[in-house]
């Protein structure tokens, strides 16, 4: 008998086969009911399982709390258990449950390193996106989690703000709170760093030589004519890490020219829909010559011997991954003893190996490495990392919906508008109205930064991920600035008319 | 003898009506001339396969074929996103990947197989993380397939979604033995044994227990094409010749009939779409439409009731894209083939007769690849390989000592690619001479043969394969 959490679960059906689910699970499980149905265990039955919470308890004692506690005081039970657990009641320690969204051939290394070390304790993995971890521990009766260890700042900021963390101690709050002048640590010590990662560009050098045209060194580079046809975007919609790309080039070239940056270059660009090792494989191929990046995933397939190299541009970003321990878990002790060990040089170096290629948030770590590794801390004392993160998470959802209706929904049109502004400029044309319309931002910077326009799309992104767009409002901003778009290529098709391919 | 042998070979082809097989078009002279050729003659080179990579880093294992058609690259991509995407816990905002367990051993596909290469034992007290423990007690179910444990199934499984509690873990106690070849040399042989802690339901008291690797996974489509009909008159040629080896023949649930086994360690199935599904279920607890059930045996309660997500779990869709990704993993190209030490190991492999089994070259359809036919260096059949490789486990023709002939095409970038030198089912042999030396049964006399070799010879061998 697995415990209260059954029993609930049973009460539950006995008054419904399907009860309901607490935002934000609602939308995409009864997409899954309309696609599957929903059943009872009970096999044969004709149905599929309505979801369950998981919990079990660990000991009888908190297996018997749980049970005479009926559900009408289903919304005290985890603050009780909360209460007593924080006390060390039943703190076991023997486990630590780790929620991440960490591709495998990271996990599986810190795993075996960590169990290697403290063999006393059984780490135990739940995957999650970074938006399926927010569900997970707003359901109730979930299992609890003792550390969430991830690469989305956003929402370790939600978290806290929550008050789902803990304060970390001292020791772990020892390692740099900065790189240039991002932030990477929470100023308060609810969330650290536990690594990095820059942004810039996956370049196929020969490619680039074969074509005459210069390895580029800062985004605005990618904008010349020369490099027409010649770059990759990852596509911010439908790629995890490239919406701070899109903040990037803003911060750094300003709100005006920033989006001009982006236009010039996504006239220039064939669009990348899919993440992981995509970009990488099509300079690899050369497919695309150029492709925009963040770095593991280019430096891990250069460490494996793949010949392309990755350049940092001048203006550099990056993204931070944290980890942080939360007040649910039930084993402080063993999710002490991982914070730990990501802190620690044996777990900053393994960020080395190859297949994962990490950016150490111990400025110590670098000397162990090879050579040629980048090192953010050497690199910012140039300058090279004024990116401001803190001031680019809340509005990251804005800028990916500005970019996909300014750049990606009439990307086809929007590349042969610039193939014919490059065309126009060779032949001594002056084309500043035809780039005026193609790179002016659709909203102003002042409206960008006002929480009123920011919140809907951050809402969307929290339910549906970096594309969503289910707020009402924000279909209703997209839909006005995919007009403004549309009547923009219609007003620079006759400015460049006679040079159209 | 080769003489012999052919003729046999080309009346053989004849009798069970091979010439008109597969669709095969000859590249020059009769077809059954060819194809005779190929089988038995392992200098034939008429049209090798095309699309193989030249590519000896760590993704050499992980590259499509040169030819995959442009229309086809979306579907590999697919694929290959399904295999290496961590699978999560239902219910989940992540429709599409959600399901784990309630039972599995890892996240992915992809953990068990990383860089789409070969797994590894763990050393002394380390947790498995890229290998197995298969399960059986005595017997065979009615299709003929192993019998598993009545409640931990056919594997045990080191995790468990919340609220359903693992298996057990599992470490390896290794024992060492050593062997003096006849030179003196003395080399270290370490046999794993499963120690079993943290289990969830009793003792496994008499089960038998076989430790296995995650295997390689490219070439995988190449396998699957060998025509069935060139297969069994390799067979039949075998039992003419004294019975060395024979095909596994297995249920195969996506064509509901009997057929050729040609994947696993013991030959257990038939396609890669079956093996890719038996995979999921047996490893990460993800139903699909060959095996709806989750992984839960009867006894155990809390498995049956905890929620799955979705009926099946992986949709058709997707596990035909992670069939097309594997059937496309192209496999990478020899090297130094022309360095002297590696041409007189070649010379050696073929006198110590390991290309009996290891065979050089089987035949393709002519419509594959362009190719009539690839160097797997494998036969496909079952041997057996002496008590000292055997597991106990009987699976549909392949009892416990019986082990198909691993291909080794791409062997001598594992090491790379692994990133430690590990052999043979559960890893046991560190280097190719251990490997070779666990060698017994039908392979008994290659073995010996090999102990009595000169050093120079020992090294020109393992430069060979590793040239592979």
């Amino acid at each position: 008998m697995p415990g209260i959490v059954r029993s609930m679960e049973q009460a539950d059906r006995s008054r419904t086969r399907c009860p309901l689910i607490t935002d934000p699970w609602v939308a995409r499980r009864e997409q899954d009911r309309e696609r599957q149905g929903c059943r009872d265990r009970a096999p044969m039955d004709g149905f599929t399982a309505c979801p369950a919470p998981f919990w079990q308890p660990k000991d009888l004692a908190t297996e018997w709390l749980t049970r005479v506690l009926d559900r009408s005081t289903r919304p005290m039970t985890l603050t009780i258990l909360g209460l007593l657990l924080s006390s060390g009641a039943f703190a076991q320690d023997d486990s630590v449950v780790v929620m991440t969204s960490y591709p495998d051939n990271v996990i599986a290394r810190f795993e075996a390193a960590f169990e290697e070390k403290h063999p006393e304790i059984d780490m135990q993995v739940l995957w999650r996106s970074s938006g399926d971890a927010m569900a997970w521990l707003a359901q109730p009766g979930h299992a609890p989690v003792d550390v969430y260890w991830t690469p989305s700042p956003r929402r370790f900021e939600q978290l806290k703000e929550s008050g789902e963390l803990r304060q970390l101690s001292d020791s772990q709050r020892a390692l740099p709170d900065h790189i240039g002048a991002t932030v990477i640590s929470d100023p308060d010590g609810y969330f650290v760093a536990s690594e990095t990662a820059g942004y810039g560009f996956a370049v196929n050098r020969a490619g680039l030589t074969e074509a005459g045209i210069p390895v580029p060194a800062d985004w605005s580079d990618l904008g010349q004519a020369e490099y027409a046809g010649t770059v990759g975007i990852p596509v911010p919609s439908a790629v995890g890490y490239a919406p701070v790309l899109v903040d990037i080039v803003i911060q750094a070239y300003g709100w005006e020219r920033g989006w001009q940056v982006w236009s010039e270059i996504a006239g220039n660009a064939q669009l990348i829909r899919r993440g992981a090792t995509l970009v990488s494989d099509e300079v690899v191929s050369a497919r695309t010559t150029v492709g925009l990046s963040i770095d593991f995933f280019v430096a891990s397939a250069i460490a494996n011997g793949a010949d392309i190299d990755f350049v940092y541009p001048l203006h550099g970003g990056m993204n931070p991954a944290h980890v942080a321990i939360l007040e649910e878990g039930v084993n402080p002790g063993a999710a002490n003893a991982f914070v730990d060990f990501v802190l620690s040089v044996e777990g900053q170096t393994l960020l080395g190996h190859p297949d994962i290629r990490k950016l150490p948030v111990r400025p110590d770590v670098y000397a162990n490495l090879a050579a040629d590794y980048h090192n953010p801390f050497a690199a910012a004392e140039q300058g090279a990392y004024d990116y401001d993160h803190a001031l680019g998470q809340p509005r990251l959802p804005l800028l990916t919906a500005l970019f996909e209706q300014m750049l990606v929904t009439e990307h086809e049109s929007h590349v042969r508008l610039w193939q014919a502004v490059h065309a126009a400029e060779r032949s001594g044309a002056d084309m500043s109205a035809a780039r005026e319309l193609l790179g002016t931002p659709l909203i102003s910077e002042q409206e960008a930064m006002l929480n009123t326009v920011q919140a809907p799309f951050r809402q969307g992104a929290d339910e549906m991920g970096n594309g969503g767009s289910a707020n009402p409002a924000a279909i209703a901003y997209q839909n006005d600035w995919h007009a403004q778009i549309l009547d923009r290529h219609a007003r620079v098709e006759p400015l460049v008319k006679d040079w159209l391919p | 003898m080769k003489l012999r042998s052919r003729t046999a070979l080309r009346s053989c082809l004849v009798a069970i009506g091979f010439a008109s097989a597969a669709g095969l078009v000859p590249a020059a002279g009769t077809q059954a001339d060819t194809l005779a050729d190929i089988l038995v003659n392992p200098e034939v080179d008429a049209r090798p396969l095309q699309g193989t990579v030249a590519d000896a880093t760590r993704d050499a294992y992980s590259q499509p074929f040169s030819t995959l058609r442009a229309s086809d690259r979306d579907t590999f991509i697919h694929g290959r996103s399904v295999f290496q995407r961590a699978w999560v816990v239902a219910p989940s905002l992540d429709t599409n990947f959600d399901g784990l367990g309630p039972l599995h051993s890892r996240l992915a596909c992809h953990s068990c197989h990383q860089r789409n290469g070969r797994g590894l034992a763990p050393e002394q007290g380390q947790r498995l993380q890229t290998m197995l423990v298969r399960l059986a007690v005595p017997g065979q179910k009615e299709n003929g397939d192993l019998l598993p444990h009545s409640i931990y199934g056919d594997q045990l499984n080191e995790d468990a979604v919340p609220g359903v509690r693992a298996e057990g873990r599992v470490s390896l106690l290794w024992h060492e033995s050593t062997v003096t070849l006849e030179d003196g040399k003395e080399i270290s042989l370490r046999r794993p044994e499963p120690v079993f802690s943290r289990l969830a339901h009793g003792d496994l008291n008499d089960t038998m227990t076989s430790p296995r690797v995650g295997p390689v996974v490219y070439g995988l489509g190449l396998l699957e094409q060998v025509p069935a009909s060139a297969l069994e008159a390799l067979e039949q040629q075998a039992a003419s010749e004294g019975g060395r080896g024979f095909l596994n023949r297995v249920h195969d649930p996506v064509t509901g009939t009997t057929a050729i086994g040609r994947f696993n360690y013991k030959a257990s199935a038939a396609s890669v779409l079956f093996q890719s599904a038996k995979a999921m279920q047996g490893d990460l607890g993800i139903t699909s439409r060959y095996f709806p059930q989750q992984n839960c045996s009867p006894q155990q309660a809390n498995c049956q009731q905890a929620t799955n997500g979705g009926d099946p779990e992986i949709t058709d869709e997707q596990l035909h894209a992670v069939a097309f990704y594997l059937e496309n993993l192209a496999v990478p190209q020899r090297r130094d083939t022309d360095q002297p030490q590696v041409v007189r190991g070649e010379e050696i492999f073929r006198n110590l007769a390991c290309n009996s089994c290891h065979r050089e070259q089987l035949p393709m359809p002519s419509d594959y690849l362009h190719a009539n036919h690839i160097s797997p260096y494998t036969d496909l059949m079952v041997h057996d390989m002496g008590e000292g490789l055997a597991d106990g486990i009987t699976e549909f023709k392949a009892g416990p000592q019986h082990w198909r002939t691993t291909p080794l095409w791409g062997l001598g970038l594992s090491a790379l690619i692994s990133e430690s030198e590990q052999y043979l089912h559960d890893g046991r042999a560190r280097s190719l001479p251990e490997a070779i030396l666990w060698h017994g049964g039908e392979a008994q006399s290659s073995r010996d043969s090999y102990a009595a070799l000169p050093a120079a010879d020992r090294e020109a061998l393992t430069a060979f394969l590793h040239s592979l």
